[in-house]
């Protein structure tokens, strides 16, 4: 990349917790944004851009607009960044995909249904290629940071696929299921450096599950320490409906 | 002299002491219901009768994080990162953790020795407790007893309203001096029983483990196994690590840091190329319970792994070591058997 | 086990520092393989024994295990062949002529050259296994007098990644080497042979008391290889192969290469058949 990198930021079905998030920078947000252009950015200024280096993209796609719309970002972009639990793995919009679409439609829209065609929640490599990945619900700052500055040095952002329990046993973190909790970080990717298990609560597998889960014994854990199967797997569907068997679209 | 007694109404006089020669790091509460060797500023609030520790002492040593230096990407320089000794005093080590040291000695002094390890572990001094074993500890099976002064300076006995000191070392003697401690001329009390016993018979481990290779076990193991890697980072004679370079945002210098890994992370065998040699959970859980028992015994003599339980203990999936080895002797017997 | 295991730390090395040294040359050789000559302060002698590695350093990047191609009797550098695969490869290969790297190394334990002196020497390249292979190879011809023949099997999967295309005229050239190329699949504009690289070795006829085998590939190979070369009733002592690995820290602390119980980065990367007995991961 010649000069200072061309960046858009973008967002689709969310709640634009994640742009709010790049806000909440403070003291890196200089340096930050010392280091690119920001061309784009309906949040905060009018402008378009024509080319970009860089995309980032929050939020997942649900209409046939949002499918038009990704594939015009990614063809104007060299790099697209995902960005946030929505647009990596469908986050919790994903949980619609459980039930069959039509009655959720109804339920939504009733009568006027016809006026508002909708899709399963996607990821957003369900439609287009997506170069990297910033994770969490919302993202993760340090992880956003590594992505970041990776891409302006030119250099392949290596992503985390270990287990949240790694950097709870690095921070010496009491195991919240010591605590009389459960907690999905067996299964889910870290790279948050645990913050939620640091600060008392358990879990919640916002960033989606290390590639190699085994979703059955996750499963097992938490029955194992009180809950009911079905209570067991709506914990593990609240972010990862669309990682787990039996999604319906 | 070697024994003496420190009455439980003496023992923040004797902690006070302490702390006025070195620093001293003791077990303290963390949490609901955890313990965590950090340093004393408060006698009262170091617990001697404790279970385990979420990390051992290991991780004075061999920091679960680590600088080994520090670059700027301008001049394209770097310095190597300033290693200190420990330099203190360990109140309250189980022999398990002990042991776990001694062993983390020989493997960073065999082969290339590191500076880093060898520095920071100078100036250390010891004092072991005894300790009551719950349903995860075993050391007595992979000879560790309860009361073992390997490697300690002095040795706390616990008695009913106190604890019996004994000198184990010189040092251990130098530190008592100015604390006036009578002497104790009775029995040492006798240690709680282990309820975790491995069946290990003797000078069988190799036969055992080489004949475990096949076992179905793994298998079995792997379906549980969530591959999170607790079992290796609380585990305290684990000490693979991985190595990263960390920019700052202002992409003007960063540094080189090493963390704790574990072999039962699938990404710890891959190569650039995306190749992972060790790619599924059966093989790792066997890789991990023969690096306790095996690849290095062979060598040695003795099981690397002291006892502790943590990897049981903490194991959401209640995934058991104990069960684990018990089940080899156990096909290694019926094989023999079958063969008369 | 008794405290005076413990070792003065005086007498441990700072084993993380890499030595600064400079880029002095690069050559393209294919699509993705680029060949760095490396050369340290003051001309210093790397020292190393062909089949060992270095790990290079980019600051602010990492560090990458890399063979070296070059032979220890080839004076004031040493070559580096390296493939585009990863995050730091992919950095070094933007990197111009003077830029400088860290340096930690050689490490491994390279060709047991004493096993082989005197021997006929079978080199059975895959691949990118001719980049550690071309170390032996080269000091072979250096010290040709010590050896006897020297045969190569070289397979590529295909023409356009054959390696070191100039070094090969010269082997080709050259009386006392044998040199058997073929590759998996040809383009148009090939005319050597076809075929894998077990196609070569029935024509290779070796005396297996006199003869010692040196293989590197991808895993995949080294399994035909060695049914071939059995069958050619050579002894496993007398099989040599270079076995990949993630080679991390170089020194056999970081655990990230062990096979079984063998560290690949002190005990390997070179390893004797019979010796993989003991190492059922190995293959």
């Amino acid at each position: 990349m010649a000069a200072k990198p061309r960046v858009g930021i973008f967002d689709f079905t969310g709640c634009e917790g994640c742009e709010l998030n790049h806000l909440n920078f403070e003291e890196q947000l200089l340096d930050i944004l010392e280091h690119v252009d920001i061309v784009e950015w309906r949040e905060a200024m009018d402008e378009r851009a024509d080319e970009l280096d860089i995309a980032f993209v929050e939020g997942s796609l649900s209409t046939p607009d949002c499918i038009t719309r990704i594939n015009a970002i990614r063809r104007k972009s060299k790099i697209l960044v995902a960005v946030g639990a929505c647009a990596v793995q469908g986050g919790v919009n994903a949980m619609k995909n459980l039930q069959p679409i039509e009655a959720v439609r109804e339920e939504v829209y009733g009568e006027d249904k016809y006026l508002f065609p909708t899709l399963p929640a996607l990821p957003l490599s369900a439609v287009v290629k997506v170069d990297h990945e910033i994770r969490g619900c919302p993202m993760t700052q340090i992880e956003f940071l590594k992505v970041f500055t990776a891409l302006v040095m030119g250099k392949r952002p290596v992503e985390t696929d270990h287990a949240v329990c790694v950097e709870c046993k690095l921070r010496e973190n009491e195991c919240v299921y010591d605590k009389g909790m459960v907690c999905l970080g067996p299964v889910t990717r870290g790279g948050c450096a645990a913050i939620c298990p640091s600060f008392g609560q358990y879990c919640t597998g916002c960033r989606g599950l290390v590639s190699d889960a085994n979703p059955a014994a996750m499963e097992q854990i938490l029955v194992d320490h009180g809950l009911a199967a079905e209570e067991a797997r709506k914990k593990l569907q609240l972010f990862n409906a669309n990682q787990l068997e039996g999604t319906q679209s | 002299m070697d024994r003496l007694l420190l009455e439980d109404a003496d023992l923040f006089r004797f902690i006070a002491h302490l702390v006025a020669c070195k620093t001293v790091y003791a077990p303290q509460r963390k949490g609901a219901d955890s313990y965590v060797f950090a340093p004393v500023d408060d006698p009262q609030a170091v617990v001697l009768d404790y279970p385990r520790t979420l990390h051992s002492i290991k991780k004075y040593f061999l920091p679960p994080r680590e600088e080994l230096l520090s670059f700027n990407l301008r001049s394209n320089a770097f310095a190597a990162a300033e290693v200190e000794p420990v330099n203190a005093i360990f109140l309250g080590v189980h022999s398990y953790d002990l042991h776990a040291v001694l062993k983390l000695d020989h493997n960073f002094s065999q082969g290339n020795a590191e500076r880093n390890y060898l520095t920071r572990r100078q100036g250390a001094i010891f004092i072991g407790v005894s300790y009551r074993p719950d349903r995860f500890h075993f050391g007595g099976s992979v000879g560790i007893p309860v009361a073992d002064t390997t490697g300690c300076d002095l040795f706390l006995h616990r008695l009913d309203r106190g604890h019996v000191v004994e000198i184990v070392s010189d040092t251990g003697r130098e530190l008592l001096r100015g604390l006036d401690l009578p002497a104790f001329t009775g029995e040492l009390p006798r240690t709680a029983d282990f309820e975790q016993h491995i069946y290990l018979p003797q000078g069988k481990l190799t036969e055992v483990f080489a004949r475990g290779y096949q076992s179905g076990i793994w298998e079995e193991v792997a379906e549980k196994c969530v591959g999170c890697g607790t079992c290796n980072l609380v585990c305290p004679t684990c000490y693979c690590f991985n190595v990263e370079d960390e920019v700052d945002v202002s992409l003007e210098g960063g540094s080189r840091q090493r963390h704790w890994d574990g072999c039962m992370l699938r990404e710890f065998s891959q190569v650039a190329g995306g190749e992972v040699f060790r790619n599924n959970l059966a093989a790792r859980q066997r890789h991990r319970v023969y690096r306790k028992f095996k690849y290095i015994s062979d060598q040695t003599g003795e099981p690397w792994c002291v006892g502790c339980g943590r990897c049981t203990a903490y194991c959401t999936a209640g995934i058991s070591i104990v069960n684990i080895v018990n089940r080899l002797v156990q096909e290694h017997d019926w094989a023999n058997a079958a063969k008369l | 086990m008794s405290r005076s295991q413990l070792l003065d730390p005086a007498a441990a090395r700072d084993l993380y520092s890499p030595v600064m040294a400079e880029i002095s040359a690069i050559e393209d050789l294919t699509a993705l393989e680029k060949l760095y000559r490396i050369t340290l302060p003051d001309g210093a002698e790397l020292g190393h024994k062909p089949g060992q590695f270095v790990e290079l350093s980019l600051f602010g990047v990492g560090e990458a295990p890399l063979s070296i191609s070059s032979s220890p009797t080839l004076r004031g550098h040493f070559e580096l062949g390296v493939r585009r695969v990863g995050m730091l490869t992919e950095m070094l290969h933007r990197l111009p002529v003077g830029a400088r790297v860290g340096i930690r190394g050689p490490f491994g334990n390279g060709f047991d050259l004493d096993a082989l002196a005197g021997k006929d020497i079978l080199i059975i390249a895959g691949g990118i296994g001719l980049v550690p292979l071309r170390s032996l190879i080269n000091y072979v011809r250096d010290r040709r007098g010590d050896f006897g023949r020297l045969i190569i099997c070289y397979g590529s999967r295909s023409d356009r990644e054959l390696l070191f295309d100039a070094e090969r005229a010269e082997w080709e050239a050259d009386p006392s080497i044998e040199l058997h190329v073929t590759v998996d699949r040809g383009s148009a504009a090939w005319r050597g042979r076809t075929g894998v690289i077990t196609t070569l070795l029935p024509e290779v006829e070796l005396d297996p008391r006199s003869s010692v085998a040196c293989i590197c590939g991808p895993p995949i190979m080294y399994r035909f290889v060695l049914l071939s070369l059995r069958a050619q009733r050579l002894a496993a002592e007398n099989i040599f192969l270079s076995l990949e690995r993630r080679m991390k820290c170089g020194v056999g602390k970081c655990g990230h290469c062990q096979i079984n119980g063998s560290y690949v980065c002190q005990e390997g990367p070179v390893y004797r058949y019979s010796e993989l007995e003991a190492l059922p991961e190995a293959l």
